[in-house]
């Protein structure tokens, strides 16, 4: 019973760790950029929910709809005023890396001085688990984490095969120079990428905050798990990030079974560890050594 | 490259200045104060830091020094790095031959710097009872854990008859000491340690470890953690099925899990301290602590006071008879003199600097917590 | 006041050692590790540990703790042979994580959480090190070995070929430069001299614990290098003064909450770090791009 509660659990984290690898792998996919401050968008989503329904007392639709609009917003703001103009004079990875890193730790300490450095959670019933079985407790959170994952996924799916935009981001992941070739503006394009991959934290944020509770170093946590994903999955393959955000999860708990807590987010890295020495195009990329 | 360098040593120069402005004046007595300001574990030095002010300005108001008593706060961040370049710049620059300490990893790290230069350390928030053995010039006001486990165990197990303990804790000194305490004494009264869970310092996630600490079939389950980490076990635990009744040390005393819906019912021990009694130097403290701060008193509080009234105490000795205050007078003094008249009541040190005191078992009740042993 | 300028400067020398070596390989290899601060705990904790139960014989100690990094580093380097940048980040990242749990687990030999408490002091020639400025000294004159090995090492036919592979990788091959054995070489170099840090340091504080060698540790360094100036042999020096003054200096900005100081800190090196990379990707004291001499 013990095996199938972790199973469960890492299901329900997985689920939420595969939306925000997708949104990470949806924007380096596209536009190369190793956006860490991937996790800073992740921080602010659920801070920006937390202070309008839990503290303000809004309703949820209404924090929500500021969230997601907060998320979307904050990744084009980075992309135009940070990486744009990087991008324009040298553009070198390592100059793009450092300055998302650096956008990092100031949203992470501007949110732990506005919030305090400790945890904040989002009470909601939602979070208080039903006994589905002697020993198996579930939370609605798990089921509404799994389903937010599949319609997020299934909506993403259609953008991208059957709209302009999204059949435009996938070109350019696949070959930039010939997108400007057609006439598409890539600048455009990339603001496109960021601001659908920085939605796709926000169910993730708030559910974290409803179960685990927000802090602001949780975006790094976060972060590093969209990499490892997005790497053993396969750069370039959203759905590779998928299943890695997913196999992440159910590692992290399912760890728990036999090894003590500190050894599961190792183990986490071991795994990502393993993958780029031995296999870094992941499971589903392209062979990317440059 | 000249207008760089020049900018650099500029730089330097003024650094030194602002060093050296910052000495304190002749005309004052400083001791200092190496308290988590910043980080996680802040809230426990706004506690601490409000038990020292208000004991200072009683010290001042007294007239019992011939100067002015002042403190020096420097920046721990409950963490031994930090903490030791803090105690070093109180020992070195500000040279207070006594300063207060918090925390145990801390207080174990800068051990070695206030026995090396012969100052007095006093420490009145950790309880790890390693801190006992830190060498003469570190003292202890608070009775440490495991004198706490002493006092929880018997009376779960003989008054609650809640025999099956399950332990979640942090592998750090105070959670080990506490993990070595109930391996001990439950077999003492019949009551057994079922299981004992290991959670890393900064994890957030605790479903997977509620899993297991139900697989356990605990009756009890015993949380040795300590700041905000402690409100997210137990709402966690609460919401993944685990409704058995939760205990803790000291630890527990803060705003933050008085005031969580999750956390009522839960028990944890502290110091015995009387809030209504009669003893005169307890009254001064309620009723100032409550008038400057407008609520209840709690023991870290009154442990900070006590360790700057010690320090008055045993300087305002030295004095009458014509010593210098340092380090190595204080902890002789400390020695002649044995008891003191301190919150909570006649408080006696042992001869490793620590003490020993009653101890009582609260509940959670949503508002302050009341006493129920 | 003359002791706590003595004790900022040692831990000034200590960190520009930490930089330095990471400028070395970040720099001038372009290898962006996250996991320098690992080998420093590895030089911190293998001197500790033969100080306290062999001897505190300086140079024993430290050839000790380089040794133990260089061999560690060939973890770090398999993963630069094969991939570069994202990945070679997310696995020097992976490293970092890996590296301090198992630093908090292993209790026996790093004390876990509580950390080794009481390394007794360094050893020169038999004369223990305990006096603060007898201990300056020594970080200084370690601190000059350092930048002579770098500086020496840079200049060099080896320095050149680094920053060859760095610029193109396949002309270099093409070169006949032996690839892997020149970057193999350049990690563990970077690491050994890195352990040299670990090891002085631990001598200083007489405790040590895992706290210092996190990933925290190994963004700041890295914040140091590259504000300071990477490719450059002042810029890591120049990184780590700026930033471990700041705190101190904003401790004595009065008008700043106490307890901010810390955030306000890190916003401020985070800060710097997105405006250099816009206007001044080169740092400080760095050329005005990256691909430039200097």
């Amino acid at each position: 019973m013990l095996f199938l509660q972790l199973l469960v659990n890492g299901i329900q984290v997985g689920a939420l760790y595969a939306l925000t690898a997708v949104g990470f792998s949806l924007i380096f996919g596209s536009t190369r950029i190793f956006h860490v401050a991937h996790g800073a968008t992740f921080t602010l989503a659920g801070y920006v929910f937390y202070e309008l329904y839990s503290v303000a007392g809004a309703p949820w639709i209404a924090a929500l709809a500021a969230a997601t609009a907060g998320a979307g917003i904050f990744g084009v703001l980075v992309d135009r005023f940070v990486y744009a103009p990087i991008q324009r004079h040298e553009g070198s990875f390592f100059t793009v890396f450092v300055a998302s890193f650096g956008i990092t730790i100031v949203v992470q300490n501007l949110v732990g001085t506005a919030f305090g450095r400790g945890f904040v959670s989002i009470s909601s019933p939602l979070s208080r688990s039903v006994e589905l079985a002697p020993g198996l407790y579930a939370p609605p959170t798990a089921a509404i984490s799994v389903l937010a994952a599949v319609v997020c996924f299934v909506g993403l799916h259609f953008f991208l095969t059957r709209t302009h935009v999204g059949m435009a981001l996938r070109a350019l992941s696949e070959n930039p120079d010939l997108v400007r070739v057609f006439g598409l503006d890539p600048r455009r394009l990339s603001s496109y990428a960021f601001a659908l991959g920085s939605l796709l934290v926000v169910p993730g944020a708030l559910l974290t905050g409803a179960t685990a509770g927000l802090s602001p170093a949780l975006g790094n946590h976060v972060m590093l798990i969209s990499l490892a994903a997005t790497i053993v999955g396969g750069v370039g393959s959203l759905r590779g990030a998928a299943c890695g955000g997913l196999l992440l999860g159910l590692a992290e708990n399912l760890a728990l079974w036999q090894l003590d807590p500190q050894w599961s987010e190792a183990v986490t890295f071991v795994v990502l560890f393993l993958f780029i020495v031995f296999r870094p195009a992941g499971f589903f990329g392209r062979v990317a050594t440059q | 490259m000249l207008t760089r360098s020049r900018a650099l040593a500029g730089f330097a120069a003024a650094a030194i200045a602002a060093f050296a402005a910052a000495a304190a004046s002749a005309d004052d007595i400083t001791i200092g104060a190496d308290l988590p300001l910043s980080g996680p574990n802040a809230q426990y030095g706004d506690i601490f830091s409000q038990g020292a002010n208000l004991a200072i300005a009683d010290v001042n108001a007294d007239h019992m020094l011939s100067k002015t008593l002042v403190m020096d706060y420097e920046d721990s961040q409950a963490l031994p790095q930090p903490g030791v370049v803090a105690a070093n710049k109180l020992v070195s620059v500000v040279r207070v031959p006594y300063m207060l300490s918090a925390f145990t990893s801390v207080s174990k790290a800068i051990a070695p710097v206030a026995e090396r230069s012969k100052t007095v350390a006093v420490n009145g928030g950790g309880v790890g009872p390693d801190l006992a053995e830190l060498g003469d010039y570190f003292w202890n006001v608070i009775p440490l854990a495991n004198y706490e486990v002493r006092a929880m165990v018997p009376y779960l197990v003989s008054e609650r008859k809640l025999k099956r303990f399950v332990l979640v804790y942090v592998d750090d000194p105070l959670g080990d000491a506490i993990l070595k305490e109930l391996q001990t004494e439950l077999p003492k009264v019949g009551g057994e340690l079922a299981g004992a869970l290991k959670i890393p310092r900064d994890a957030e996630q605790f479903a997977g470890i509620a899993a297991r600490a139900r697989e356990a079939k605990p009756e009890v389950i015993y949380i040795a953690s300590f700041g905000a980490q402690q409100s997210q076990i137990i709402k966690q635990f609460r919401d993944n099925g685990v409704s058995q009744l939760i205990v803790s040390y000291s630890g527990f005393d803060i705003p933050a899990i008085k005031q969580e819906p999750e956390a009522k019912g839960a028990l944890y021990t502290s110091q015995r301290m009387d809030w209504e009694s009669n003893d005169p130097v307890t009254k001064r403290f309620v009723t100032e602590f409550k008038a400057k701060y407008g609520k209840a008193p709690n023991y870290y509080a009154a442990n900070y006071y006590n360790a700057v009234m010690l320090f008055a105490i045993l300087a305002q000795g030295l004095e009458k008879k014509g010593e210098a205050i340092t380090g190595e007078n204080l902890l002789k003094e400390r020695k002649a003199v044995g008891t003191f008249n301190l919150v909570g009541g006649k408080t006696e040190f042992q001869a490793n600097g620590s003490v020993i005191m009653p101890m009582q078992i609260n509940e959670v009740d949503g508002k302050d917590g009341h006493i129920v042993h | 006041m003359i002791a706590y300028a003595t004790n900022l400067a040692t831990l000034i020398a200590i960190n520009a050692i930490l930089a330095i070596t990471l400028n070395f390989i970040m720099g001038y290899a372009g290898i962006f590790s996250l996991a320098h601060a690992l080998f420093f705990g590895v030089g911190a904790y293998t001197a500790a540990w033969i100080a306290m139960h062999v001897t505190g014989d300086f140079f024993l100690t430290v050839s000790a703790a380089a040794l133990v990094a260089s061999l560690l580093s060939l973890a770090l380097a398999l993963p630069a042979l094969r991939v570069r940048e994202v990945y070679f980040v997310a696995a020097s990242l992976g490293l970092q994580v890996l590296g301090t749990t198992v630093f908090a687990e292993w209790k026996s030999v790093t004390g876990g959480i509580g950390g080794v408490i009481g390394i007794p002091p360094a050893e020169l020639f038999g004369v223990p090190i305990s006096d603060p400025y007898a201990f300056l000294a020594l970080a200084l004159a370690c601190l000059s070995l350092v930048i002579a090995v770098t500086y020496a090492l840079v200049r060099s036919s080896f320095g050149r070929s680094l920053t060859a592979i760095r610029d193109s990788e396949s002309a270099a091959a093409a070169y006949g430069k032996n690839v892997a054995l020149i970057k193999t070489l350049a990690v563990v170099v970077s690491s050994a001299l890195c352990a040299l840090g670990g090891a002085l340091y631990a001598f200083y504080l007489s405790f040590i614990n895992v706290e210092s060698f996190g990933l925290d540790t190994s963004i700041l360094l890295m914040a140091m290098v590259i504000i300071g100036g990477t490719g450059t042999v002042l810029g890591p020096i120049i990184g780590t003064v700026l930033l471990l003054l700041l705190p101190a200096g904003l401790s004595y900005l009065s008008f700043l909450p106490h307890t901010e100081i810390g955030s306000i800190q890190q916003m401020i090196y985070g800060l710097a770090m997105v405006v250099l990379m816009i206007f001044r990707p080169g740092g400080l004291v760095g050329a005005r791009s990256l691909g430039e001499r200097k």
